[in-house]
């Protein structure tokens, strides 16, 4: 080890974006596979739109995104639950505004 | 005896470890003599369902390699999944999902954050007990 292969260090609060992200892939495992399908595009997306455009340095705004996280994961969690339609995902912008 | 056959059910091989084990067998018969590893594997305690270090790397490479953003001409038994092969973190994320499916094994998160690279998934992957 060492050299360019040395170990990336995640700071905290990634690794709790990737356990999340994580979380989420596990509860699509539950759902046929049509709803695994598209619980996984949705949700790889939004995670990736998030990468994108969140400032990293934004920690209000990722907590957040991770607390929202958290309960949208409760809620596919349910064997009830097959999509994630009843997921609004709100745009970074509206959102921030919309909690001031 | 029901209480036995009940048992017996219950610690019962999945059928495809067995299938995997005798097909490895019969590709590459007495492989063991050839790997470098060979003599201790042979003494090994784990028994003849663990799997041969070969096979682990074997299926670790054709899962990451039939990663979607990866090209599979790329791929070897050394490279890093973010530095080498130009993936992300959430893309990392996808392929230890992807290698738990593959060896029917759930891997803690503070495991899977750490494996980065195709040579530590086998490392790891070939020291798990429960990897099939």
């Amino acid at each position: 080890m060492g050299g360019a292969n040395a170990p990336r260090r995640l700071s905290g609060m990634q690794k709790q974006v990737l356990a999340l992200y994580r979380g989420f892939l596990r509860a699509a495992r539950s759902k046929s596979p049509d709803d695994r399908r598209r619980v996984e595009s949705i949700v790889s997306a939004e995670f990736r739109r998030g990468a994108r455009q969140v400032d990293r340095k934004n920690f209000l705004y990722i907590e957040y995104l991770l607390r929202r996280g958290k309960k949208q994961l409760d809620q596919l969690r349910s064997p009830d639950t097959t999509a994630l339609s009843s997921l609004n995902f709100i745009p970074p912008s509206q959102s921030v505004d919309s909690r001031k | 005896m029901a209480m036995r056959a009940a048992i017996l059910r219950h610690i019962r091989l999945p059928a495809r470890a067995q299938t995997l084990a005798a097909a490895a067998a019969a590709a590459a018969p007495r492989s063991w003599d050839r790997s470098p590893l060979g003599g201790s594997r042979a003494m090994s305690s784990h028994g003849d369902d663990h799997l041969a270090k070969e096979e682990v790397a074997e299926r670790v490479l054709s899962v990451v390699k039939s990663f979607p953003k990866v090209d599979p001409a790329t791929v070897t038994p050394d490279v890093h999944f973010q530095n080498d092969l130009g993936l992300d973190s959430l893309d990392n994320v996808e392929i230890v999902m992807a290698l738990e499916e593959e060896f029917k094994l759930e891997i803690p998160d503070l495991e899977a954050d750490k494996i980065d690279s195709c040579h530590l998934a086998i490392e790891y992957i070939y020291n798990h007990p429960m990897a099939g």
